[in-house]
Parts: C-alpha cells; structure tokens; sequence
C-alpha cells in the first residue's frame, strides 16, 4: 500500500485567513488564560514584523501595533479537518484523521483512476490551494512514515519500503514522532537521526528504552502494522419521492409525505436520535424547487406530530407550480431526550402536551408570532424582560416588588386627573454602565376607571407622571 | 427644624468589595451634614478603624467603633463598642469568627455570643420576609442593649415598611432606630459601589442584576430627608446610642511583654545588668571612657522614655538567634546606639560613625524606636518559630499590610466588570504600568489604540481613579511582628494569614503608630546566609575566627578594590549604577561607605543631590554652608543634603520645626506623591527660613530637593547598618575571594548576578573552578586545597538543574562509604532514579566514571535494579558502541542548558574570529580605546534596564569572554530599533566610547542582533539560556 500524508501546518491560521479578504494583512491568532495570552500562530505579514508564535501577547503589543488578533478557535479549526476529511474521502476509501492537522489517505488503490501519482498529487495541490490551505505531501510506503517524513520534506514520493527507510534514516530523531523523552535521551547520547539509532543493536536499544519506543519504530518502517481509525461520512438522511402525476394541491400531497416522514422517523429511531430541522423541496417540472423548512424548538423523532408540524407548514404554502417530487432533506440530526413516561401520568391522553401545542402555534402563525420571554435581572424595568429567540425555558422571574404583567413599548404622559398616587415613591437609579442611566422614583396609581397601573416621574423634575405599565 | 442624627451603620472602603467610600470621605461628609455622630462599622473587621479614628480627629466628629457581622445561618447584627470591655468583647468576636474561616472570609456561630458582651450594644437588621425569631434569640443574648435597625431606601413601599419594622419591634418589645446601611458618603459613589457589588459576585455590572442595588440612596443622606422618611422618634434614638458609646481608641493601653525581664528585677536594673555583662565582650580591653559616657547617657533616655523592654524584647530575639547561629544586624532609628552594640542587636560600632542616639530617640517626639532587625534568609523562618512558641500566638502576630490599588490593578477590575474582552483589559493595565497611581495619559492610551473620549473608556477611567488608592485586600507583613502582654485580641482582632501557621492582625504599620503599639521587624536578607557561610568557610580552610564586628577596619586593600568597582557580587554596591559611581566617589573610609550606599537611590537622584556632592568631593567646587547652623548638620556630607535625618534636623535648625513637627514633615515626605500635603510645609519652611535670615532663592531650592526625596529618602542610621555589611562583604571579596565566591553561590538566589556571573568574576581573579563531578561534589559548592593559601571552587550539585538535595546527600553518604567503581555502583548504591542519573549524565558529572556526556547518558540509560534473586549475577555484557564525541559548541551548549555556566570556552571566545573579521572589538581591546573613539563590540546580552530615574534610557550589559561593556541606548534608538533591542542574545553595538573619572560607556549608535551566530555554534539546540 502507498499512503499519502497532507500535512496543513497553519491549519488553524488557515481557517481564520481563508474567511477573510485582507490575508496580506499582519494577523495573529491567540489562546492562553486571560493572564497570559500568547501568540499561537501569526501569518507571514506579522513575522515580518517580528511577531512569532510562542510570544506573549505583550512582547508582541511591545514590538509592533498594527495587526490583527483573532481568537484561536478549536472548534472551527475541527470542522475545517472534517471538512478536508470528506474532501478526501472522495479520492479514497481510507482516509485518516489520526494525527492533527494531518489528512491520511491510501492512494495507491486510486492511482488507476487518479493516478499516475505526480498527477494525482498536482490535482490534490489545485484543489487544497483553491480551499486556501497551506500544505505539506509526502508519499511513502506507510501511514506512519508519511507523517513523520511531512515533518521535513514537502513533494517526497517514495514507493517502496526501501526507500522509505533511506529517507527516514536521515531524520533528526526529534521529528520523527518519538516520546520527548525517548528523543531527548537520544540526543543526549549524541544520536542525532534515525539512521544513527538504526545502526545500534537492537537488544542495546531494548535495554535502555521503553516498548512503546521499539514499536514506534518498528511502525515507522513498516515491519508492524498500524490501526488506523478510519473516515466516515457523517450520517444525513435524504429521500426523494417521485410523484406519478403533478400535484397541485396540498391535500395530494400529504400522502407522499407521511410515507417520507414514516421513513425518517425509522432512521431516526435506527440510530437512535431526533431531527431538530429538516427541508422538504417540493420539485416543479421547471424551475428551482420550493423549500419548505420545518424547525422545532427540541429534537423530535414521532411520526405523527413530525407529520402534523409538516402539514402545518405546507397548508400555509401557495404551490407557485404544480409538483413532480418530494425530497425531504434531514441534515440536523441531534440526540433525541424522550420525555420520561410517568406511570400514573394524571393528564388525560386526548389532551395536548405544551410542546406539541407550541409546536403548532408557531407552525400555523409564524416562527415571528411565538416568543418566549425571558425575565433578566435588571432594576431598569424597560430591561427586565426579553424576548428570547433560541428555545431557553421561561425563566421565572426573581422575586421582588411587584411588577406590572403588561409593558408598554414607550412610557405615555398620564393626564393627574382623578388620579390616585396607591403606593410610592420606589426609586429606582441604575443602568449608567451602557449609557442607559434611569433616575426615576415610581408610583402605584390608580385611574378613576380603576385601572392600576405604574407610573415614574425623573427624578428632579416636575411634570407629568409617565405610564410604563399595567398591573393585570 | 430637624432633631439631629447619628449614623449608626456606615461601610468604609475596608469591608473590601463593598463600601465605596474612604473613612475620611465619609467623615468629611458627615461632618458637613451636620451628623453628630458616625459609626464606622465595616464588615468583621476593624482594618479600618484606625484611619477612622484619624479622620474623626481630624473633622472633630465623634467616632462609634463598631461591625456589621452576618451570623452562621442567622441574622445580621451591626454592633457597636459602647465602652473598653464592649471594645475587647467585639475584638474576640471578630477573632473568633476570622480565625475558623480562610483567610478574607469569616465564620461567626451562635455559641460565640455566649460569652460575656457587656459593653457591646447590637442593632438588628431583620431579612426578609420578617420573623420574630431571632429577634428573640437577640434579646436573650443583648437584653436591653438591643434595638431594631429600621432602613428605609425608597424601595417599593417605604411606608408600609416601616409599619411593618415598628410593628415588629413593639411585638418583640423592642426599641426601633433609624439606620443609613451606608454604602458610600455620597450619591455620586454610585458606579462606582456597583462595580464593587459586580467584582464580589465575580460578573459585570450589566450581568451582576439583582446584586446591584436599586437606587443610590445608601449614602450620608441629608438631615431634611432623613426627615421626611424617619418619625422623628426613630432619630433621636441615634442620638441616644451615639450619647452611650463613649469608648475612644486612644483608652488602649499595651503592655510590653513581661517575661523578658527575669523576677526580680525591673526592666531598667535588668537593662543595665545586661550591658555590664555584655562590655567586656564588645570591648576586651576595657571600655574607653567617652563611650562609657554615651552607654550612660543612652540608658538614661531609655529610662526616661520607658523604653527599656522594647530594647529587651529585641535583644531576646537576637539572642536567640545568635545562640542558633543565625548571623543578624539591626538597623533603624535606634539600632544605631551603644545599648545596641553591646547587646548584640548591631555589629556596627557606634563609634565608627558619627550618629548620635539622641537623633534617633527623641525626648519631644513620644514615639516607639524602630530597629528591624535582618536574619540570614534561609533561616529566619526559625527565627519567627521561636517568637511564636515564646510568646503564644496569642500574644504576638505579624502585623498586616493593607495592599492599595494601584493604576493597574484599578483599571483591570473596572474594565473587567464593565465587560472589556481580556486582551483590551491587558493592553489597558499595560498602559498603567506597574506601580504607578495615575491613570495612564490620553496619548498613551491613544498610542496603544484606545479611544479616550469614547464614552465607555470615559467611564473606565472615571472609575478608576476613584478607585486607586482604595484597600484591596489585607496580607501580612514580611515580618513585623506585634507582641504584647495582654493577649492580642483584646487590643485587635487577629485573622489566619495565607500562609499556614501564621495569625496577623487587622492593623498596618501606620495604625500601630498611631495607637502606639509595639513593632519589631523581623527580616531576611540573603547577604547574611552568604557572609555567615564566608565565616563558616574561614574557620574550616583557615582556622580564623571572623565577625562582622571584629573584621580589621580600615583595610587600604579593600578601598583600593573598591575604587576600581571591582564589586561583582559585594552588598549594596554591586549594580551597574552604583559600580559606576564608585570610581568616581573612590569611598576611602567607612562613612563614604555609608554615603554610596545611600547617594546611589531615586531620592538623591531625583533631588539632583548626587553632582554637587561629586563636585565638591572632588574639589571641582567650594563647600559651602548657607550658615554656621547648618554646617552643623550637614558637614558630614559637605553640605548636600542626602538623609532624611539631616532634612528633619534642617527644618528644626533653620525653621524652628520642634521635634515632633519634623517627624510630621518626615511622614509627609514619604507620602505626599499618593495623598500631597506637603503644601503646609512649603509655606511653614519658607516663613522659618526666612525668618532666620535665610534667602527666598535657597528655602525653594530646598523645598524642591525634599520634594525629590519623596518617598525614596533614605535615613541615615539604615545607609550606616547596610554600608557595615557592604565593608564585610568586600573585605571578603578582596581578602578570601574563593571562600567570597562558594558562599555567594552556596546562598543562591540573592543579589544582582547569577551564579555563572558570579563564576566567570572568579575565574577572572584566577579562582581556580572544578567541574561538577560525583567523585567530589558535595551538595553545595565546596572548596578544595590547590597548594599554598589557594583554593580551587568545586562546582556543587546544586548547580545541576533539577537535581534533588535528597538525592545529592545520599551520594555523598554511599561515597563516604567508599568511592564509587563505576556507573552501576553510583546509581545503585545512591538509589539514583532515571531522571537522577540523566541529570548527571548531561552535566558532565561522570566523567571520571563513563567519558564525555554521551557515553555516560548511553550508560545511566542501562542501569537496571537487582533484583535480590540475581545478587551478585554480572549483568550481561554489551559489546561497546560507537557514539559520536561532542563537540565543544556541543559540549557548551550542554554545559548552559544543565549547570548554567561552562568551565570550556566563553561562547564569544569560540566566535572571535568571526566576530574580528566583522570588526569588533573585545571588552579588552575596548580598554585600549579612548574617549570619543568609534567602536564596535558584540557580547552576549546579559542586562537590560530602563530605569524610571533615567528618562527613556536603556541600559544595555554586554558580556565577553574577557568580561562586560555597559552600553547605553538612548530613547530614540531605542524606539527606533526595538525590535534587536528587545530580541537579541547576541548583540553588537556600534557607538562612541565615553571616558569620565574612570568610569566607561559605549553610546550606542546602531544595534545589530548577532544571535544566529549563536545558533550556528549548535543547529540543534535553540534552548541557549
């Protein structure tokens, strides 16, 4: 086998620079504690200014000020390698993210459709440039050699194990992988390559070092073999449903739907988990298909309610033609939290639970209609509330003074006549840290119809009282 | 009309992360209300009472002493100190509670209020919602001495709150008292106070919610709105706890220990008893009349003064110390005296100086004498184990340091907490700088990318410099020690310490001068495990006994060595700025000593002191006295004022300051860059200057260098106990400089230069040095006999990084035993573990067991443990393997990186050819150089300072094989090529040399960094240094 090694040694940089239309620009990627935060990798514009990777943050504010920093993001540089994984995936059935920042593939079985290599190589640069990554090939006779060989050549083919060995013979023994211990040890010894070690009796070598040490190097050349964790492509469900006629209404279309949504709540109940959103596109004869986009607020695996909420998207839907095909489209796949069955569940079964009622208020009005609304810890009473976007539980709110259940968007004059002053002043002094700043002494009022209500006058004016809510 | 108010609950800014406002803010404020009362009642504490007591003094506003304390799972309570024993009671309360929890924290029980608490009158702030019950438990425990706090804050309904609180009281059948709950003296500490609730709750302002309080009203309100919220009743009730509380803190009384003084005697018979004992030491050839005199004299004052078991507590310190063979010297106001001399206290022979006692301890100015006494630095810890087992922790403890925000630490947390991302907070506090107390200026922020108008920076900055200057956190002194007769917490409560083992009280240096307790400070200082390692030295190779105090004076040689800067090493006159001054200075005597000890600091540079002093010393310029007076005083330094001591004398000579008004002047110097107030003085000098017939031109003059004394001003009586330890330390240099040398490094780390500078200074004055090696090394480094007086430096084990002393002492057990046969037999029988023998194998200490480094790292590598089974089995035999020889940049490479020197070649000496054909000259070849001669040199970069003293300079240590270059960089270049500055290893520098009164500097022009010359010596190892 002949395995190819794409080492991205500025992976993560990469990933930053790649987003970004000024790449010649000085850039510095940072991690570390806020105390300490350090330069982890810079691009070529900011060595040029003296920065390197390694440095404090400091050192490098002391020796230039105009670049940029971007925040080291393991999580993005992750998705990037899966990214690449699946790139490769297409050139060979075994691909390996064994090593970071690394892409294993086995060519050889590809070389008859890719091949011969220096093509199959050109092809691999092309396409690595166009994602704009910098990288390292090399090609040996195992997986481990590729690796450690990329730390120090860039465009070495080697095709046989032979040859493989003669290269790695001339490696410093500190790029090749080794235990740091191990490789300093041998460079105490003044072993400075492979080839040097290699040259010892093996059992001197068995007297003074670990196991682990023998095996790696046994790997190295090829005489043991490595399990590689290999590849897969992520799980995605799609199916697609050939009408046998155009449809033009939504009733002919709930049919095809129910048996596509049977089909993904048995994956979804195969692998064990749920879907948090999926797409129907509904196929025209000519055109661009229409999408209809079904999200729930948690993962969801039941058919009938997967059906219901699709059905209430799809009744609100003019068709803009008539529908050839269905495909359902299931890319977000969470894991699924089933509710816990009570055994002596009180409710009876006909009713509704809130998340399916909830559910289908905001697939009949509108994902804009239904809002949770999120209490947040302010004194400023126009800040207390929000309304939450994402699917946070009602928080409830912190206790306290009582508070009007119903805001106005803006605070309304409120004419003295008739007008009972119940309870107050409350004063209330805060915000100045964004600009914000109240100072305002709040009273409980009473209209002559009855109505209560909470009013504030600014603190140190005279003027009317402003309205800002009613109590229920 | 308005009856009047007392604050009964205030915060200050030392119930940390809580109040907002400093003692003296809420004093001055209240005093401006009208109040007639204040109650400082911080949070289990009493850190801040002291500075309360003086504020109240200073506005004539009564003080409460008191504390606001949560109890374990019960209710809060502000206490107040009604009387002494209320006083003592709240002390134990708060010791109790501080001492169970970690430090900064407290934990308070129930059971500790079953006690007895009389003198102690308790306010009972009820949470919500309201509940008798504790109540209840309070009036068991308080009886009439309880009232409930009723706290109106315009929160939702004030009125019905205070129905509810008065219907609470009259259930429980208690009186009700109008309370502020004070946060802050004024509105206006609003941000400011949230802030502080957001650190507490370690989130930001706009995160911290409900934390934050609703409104600004927990500050010194005025008397018509108190008013208009409180019945009238509830007000007078104030008045009547504030008419209750009558304690003061100037009724404390301390005790000095008694057991210094044996039965039998008072402590002046015992004083006296002990000096007579101690005479004949001092003076074996009987006591020379003029100082049997002063001896008199001093014992008198002590007397007079009452000062005699402070004098005694010392001296049972010291010989303690001295018993143990813990060298130490005594230094400070009073240190300096016969009394101390022949007790023991200080080497220093008062008669080889000019100090007066009575300058020191003065008759007008009542306050206790200073010494700080220093310790050998390994070994004070024994030391403060021995005055604790003495005296009980319940009788001494470490006084606390309370540490201030500064510019840095202020504007982190602010900018923390109003939601900065962490590299802005960085960038800002880097803006600061470290210790300063201003916010940065505009233009710095500008320069570092900051808006300074953007109205969140506005509001960071506003805050900030509220908020410097403000306590942060209580920490213990480095060795201040209290000690009393009573126990301590009857006189300040005592908390645990960050440190195990060690109790500190609530009050700083300053608090316990002013409510006049007893200090002795208990310091290290690492020249004194060095000197008594010299001793120790002397004895064993010499047969000679030393002591500080009986080394020949005087010594020509000694001075002579001390000219040339030859001081590498030596105590206090060591650095680069001090080696410069002394060929210029040339000290021929002790007390030139103790004037480049002292001219050489920020005060007398900043003063511009330090020329007029050269000038006149070298007869460039006449000496002059502004008058008969005060050639008096400053005679001794031909007429520029340099000690502290000569500007007190000065305003008391030319000014007519009394005694105590000078002490005054003294501490405002120290403080007037933080807090000013030196303003009175300059009027107050200027008026008694001119009075005296003194010109306008010479009291500004004067005024100007006292303002550049600062906080730096160095006392005369410290400068003469430090120059006594700068004098031994040369002689020793110049006399026994092996011996100098293996002690300097055996007491590593101390001092200005790193073993390997200390070494190749060494090896410069012809010290023979040995190798690390496991045939011979002890531990420490020792000193081996070469023949005649000399002796050869054997390198320690010590100097092998990551070696273990353990693992060094049992080596030298087994080679005691017999000498090692080869590298089985040393690691098995010194039980030597892998990462052991590798260390050695890498710094070359088995040379004489294996060859080079390689060959020993091959071999430790095989050293397998017997088993018992196969005892005396021959290990197999290995056919012998090839391994490369290293190189010498190799082998100088492994020697840095393992002992941090080399016994081969200087790195420089290996890369002068090169560095010859790039032009550059040697450190010796630059002696042939003269001034203004264009130059280029390169070394190794061993020191880079930019002194504040020195405006922007930079100054730059270059080291060759033959020694070092001082290089001077100018702001401009420094600016201009930062970068080679700031990064290189290996730096050459083209400049002009300068030439003045012995003393060389290379200007520099142009930098170049050389470093990868460096590297060529060794590709593979970029680890140099």
């Amino acid at each position: 086998m002949l395995w190819a090694c794409i080492l991205l040694p500025q992976l993560a940089l990469d990933s930053v620079l790649r987003g970004r239309d000024d790449p010649q620009a000085p850039l510095v990627l940072l991690s570390g504690p806020a105390q300490r935060r350090v330069l982890q990798a810079v691009n070529p514009a900011a060595r040029a200014l003296g920065l390197r990777a390694g440095q404090s943050l400091s050192t490098a504010q002391a020796l230039a000020s105009s670049f940029t920093c971007v925040e080291h993001d393991p999580a993005a540089v992750e998705q990037l390698q899966q990214l690449l994984a699946a790139w490769a995936y297409q050139f060979s059935s075994q691909v390996s993210l064994h090593y970071p920042r690394t892409v294993l593939l086995e060519v050889e079985s590809s070389l008859g459709l890719f091949g011969p290599w220096p093509l199959f190589e050109a092809r691999l640069r092309k396409e690595l440039g166009e994602l704009g990554l910098r990288h390292r090939i090399v090609l040996a006779s195992n997986p481990v050699a590729a690796r450690m060989l990329a730390n120090a050549h860039d465009g070495l083919a080697l095709n046989d194990a032979q040859a493989t060995r003669a290269a790695l013979a001339q490696m410093p023994v500190d790029r090749i992988g080794l235990p740091v211990e191990a490789a300093t040890a041998l460079s105490r010894m003044g072993l400075r390559d492979l080839g040097q070690v290699l040259g010892l009796p093996r059992d001197t070598l068995a007297r003074r070092f670990a196991a682990s040490v023998q095996v790696h190097l046994d790997r190295l050349l090829g005489l043991r073999p490595m399990a590689l964790a290999c590849y897969r492509p992520p799980d995605r469900f799609e199916a697609r449903l050939e009408l046998n006629f155009d449809v033009e209404s939504h009733q002919a279309l709930l049919f095809p739907l129910r048996r596509l949504i049977a089909d993904l709540a048995a994956f979804l109940a195969s692998r064990d988990g749920g879907v948090q959103r999926f797409t129907l596109h509904l196929e025209h004869a000519r055109g661009v298909a229409t999408p209809v986009v079904v999200g729930l607020l948690a993962a969801e695996r039941e058919a009938g309610m997967l059906f219901e909420l699709a059905r209430g998207r799809l009744e609100q839907l003019s068709l803009p033609a008539p529908v050839r095909s269905v495909r359902l489209v299931a890319d977000d796949l969470p894991a699924f939290v089933p509710q816990p069955g009570e055994l002596f569940n009180a409710r009876p079964q006909q009713q509704q639970g809130w998340e399916q009622l909830r559910e289908r208020l905001r697939a009949r009005l509108g994902d804009e209609s239904v809002r949770a609304v999120q209490a947040f810890a302010d004194h400023r009473p126009e800040c207390a509330w929000q309304a939450a976007g994402g699917a946070p539980p009602l928080a409830r709110a912190p206790g306290g003074p009582p508070r009007p259940g119903w805001l106005l968007a803006e605070p309304q004059a409120l004419a003295p006549e008739g007008l009972r002053l119940l309870a107050g002043p409350e004063r209330i002094e805060s915000g100045w840290w964004d600009g914000g700043d109240v100072r305002r002494d709040y009273y409980l009022v009473e209209t002559p119809a009855g109505q209560r209500g909470w009013a504030y006058r600014p603190l140190g004016e005279g003027g009317p009282l402003w309205l800002q809510g009613w109590f229920a | 009309m308005s009856v009047g108010y007392a604050e009964l609950h205030c915060l200050s800014n030392f119930t940390f992360q809580r109040g907002a406002s400093s003692a003296r803010e809420l004093f001055e404020r209240a005093h401006q209300q009208g109040y007639q009362a204040l109650a400082i009642t911080d949070e289990c504490t009493l850190a801040g009472i002291v500075r309360a007591w003086q504020a109240a003094r200073e506005t004539g506003l009564k003080l409460i002493v008191g504390s606001e304390v949560r109890v374990h799972d019960g209710p809060r309570l502000v206490l107040l100190v009604e009387n002494l024993s209320g006083y003592q009671h709240l002390c134990r309360l708060i010791t109790l509670a501080r001492r169970r929890a970690k430090k900064g924290e407290y934990q308070l029980l129930r059971e500790d209020f079953a006690g007895p608490l009389h003198g102690l009158l308790a306010l009972w702030v009820p949470d919500e919602p309201l509940q008798a019950g504790p109540g209840l438990w309070l009036r068991e425990v308080f009886g009439e001495r309880l009232w409930l706090a009723v706290q109106l804050h315009r929160g939702a309904d004030d009125q019905q709150r205070l129905q509810q609180l008065q219907g609470l009281a009259a259930s429980l059948n208690l009186r009700a008292v109008a309370c502020g709950d004070v946060h802050m003296h004024a509105r206006g500490r609003r941000a400011l106070q949230d802030c502080m609730s957001a650190l507490r709750h370690h989130s930001t302002v706009a995160g911290a919610g409900q934390h934050l309080f609703a409104n600004g009203e927990r500050h010194l309100r005025p008397l018509a709105q108190l008013a208009e919220l409180y019945p009238a009743h509830l007000l007078e009730a104030t008045l009547e706890i504030a008419r209750r509380c009558t304690f003061d803190l100037g009724q404390l009384r301390y005790q000095y220990p008694r057991e210094v003084v044996p039965e039998g005697y008072t402590p002046t018979g015992w004083l006296r008893t002990l000096c007579e004992r101690q005479v004949p030491w001092r003076w074996p050839g009987g006591i020379e009349p003029a100082v049997r005199q002063t001896l008199e004299h001093e014992l008198a004052l002590i007397a007079e003064l009452g000062y005699e078991s402070y004098f005694l507590t010392v001296y049972d310190i010291v010989h303690f110390a001295r018993g143990q063979g813990i060298l130490c010297q005594g230094r400070g106001s009073a240190a300096n005296s016969v009394v101390c001399f022949v007790l023991g206290i200080t080497e220093l022979d008062p008669t080889r100086t000019h100090l007066l006692f009575e300058r020191f301890l003065s008759r007008e100015r009542d306050e206790p004498p200073d010494i700080d006494v220093d310790f050998e630095h390994e070994r004070r810890e024994e030391v403060l184990q021995y005055v604790f087992n003495r005296y009980g922790r319940h009788r001494a403890a470490l006084t606390a340091v309370a540490s201030t925000y500064h510019a840095a630490g202020a504007v982190r947390d602010i900018a923390r907490v109003l939601g900065l991302p962490p590299d802005q907070i960085n960038a800002l506090a880097d803006c600061c700088g470290r210790w300063t107390d201003r916010i940065p200026p505009p233009e710095r922020l500008r320069e570092a990318g900051f808006d300074p108008d953007s109205p969140l920076l506005h509001r960071v900055l506003t805050l900030t410099g509220e908020l410097i200057g403000f306590p942060r956190h209580l920490s213990q002194h480095p060795g201040g020690f209290v000690i009393s007769e009573q126990p301590l917490d009857t006189l300040v409560p005592v908390e645990n310490a960050a440190m195990d083992e060690r109790t500190v009280i609530q009050w700083d240096k300053d608090d316990l001068d002013m409510v006049g307790l007893l200090k002795v400070d208990i310091l290290a200082l690492g020249m004194l495990s060095a000197l008594r390692r010299c001793f120790d030295l002397v004895r064993y190779h010499r047969g000679r006994e030393l002591t500080i105090a009986t080394l020949p004076p005087d010594d020509v040689p000694t001075y002579d060595m001390i000219g040339r800067a030859d001081t590498v090493g030596v105590f206090q006159i060591e650095s680069r700025a001090q080696m410069a001054m002394l060929p210029r200075l040339k000290p021929r005597e002790f007390y030139d000593l103790v004037i480049e000890v002292a001219i050489v600091r920020p005060g007398p540079i900043q003063g511009d002191m330090v020329h007029p002093y050269l000038r006149r010393r070298n007869k460039q310029e006449q000496v002059t006295y502004p008058s008969d007076a005060l050639k008096k005083v400053f005679e001794r330094t031909l007429g520029v004022p340099l000690f502290q001591e000569q500007v007190m004398e000065l305003a008391m000579v030319a000014a007519d300051y009394t005694a105590g008004e000078a002490d005054q002047l003294r501490r405002s110097m120290a403080a007037w860059k933080r807090h000013g107030g030196l303003e009175p003085h300059r009027e107050r000098l200027t008026r008694g200057m001119l009075n005296n017939g003194y010109s306008v031109e010479f009291a500004e003059r004067i005024f100007e260098q006292i303002k550049g004394f600062g906080s730096y001003g160095f006392p005369e009586s410290h400068a003469a106990s430090f120059a006594l330890l700068t004098y031994a330390s040369c002689w020793l240099k110049c006399h026994e400089p092996a011996i100098f040398a293996c002690a300097l490094i055996n007491s590593w780390p101390m001092g200005f230069y790193s073993p390997d500078q200390i070494l190749q200074d060494a090896r410069r004055h012809r010290i023979q040095i040995r190798p690390v090696d496991v045939q011979h090394s002890q531990w420490d480094c020792s000193l081996e006999p070469v023949g005649g007086d000399e002796l050869a430096l054997r390198l320690g084990l010590r100097q092998v990084r990551g070696f273990r002393q353990d693992d060094a002492l049992r080596l030298a057990q087994a080679r005691a035993q017999r000498a090692f046969g080869d590298v089985a037999d040393l690691c098995l029988r010194a039980g030597l573990d892998a990462r052991a023998r590798a260390l050695l194998a890498d710094a070359g200490a088995l040379g004489a067991l294996a060859g080079h480094r390689y060959q020993a790292r091959w071999e430790v590598a095989a050293v397998q443990a017997q088993l018992p089974l196969f005892a005396g089995v021959e290990p197999p035999r290995e056919a012998p393997v090839n391994l490369p020889v290293p190189s010498v940049g190799e082998d100088l490479f492994a020697d840095y990186a393992s002992v941090g020197t080399t016994l081969g070649p200087h790195p420089l000496s290996l890369l002068r050819r090169r560095l010859n054909g790039l032009g550059c000259r040697s450190s010796q070849a630059l002696e042939g150089a003269e001034h203004g001669d264009a130059v280029s040199v390169a070394g190794l970069v061993t020191g880079r300072q930019r002194p504040g003293t020195a405006s922007g300079v930079t100054f730059v240590t270059l080291e060759d094989e033959f020694g070092m270059v001082n290089v001077v960089v100018w702001r401009e270049l420094a600016e201009r090529q930062r970068r080679v500055l700031v990064g290189s290893q290996l730096l050459r520098v083209m400049g002009t040399l300068e030439c003045a009164d012995g003393v060389r500097h290379l200007i520099a022009k142009r930098l170049e960094d050389l470093s990868p010359l460096l590297h060529g010596l060794d590709v593979r190892s970029r680890d140099f240094r």
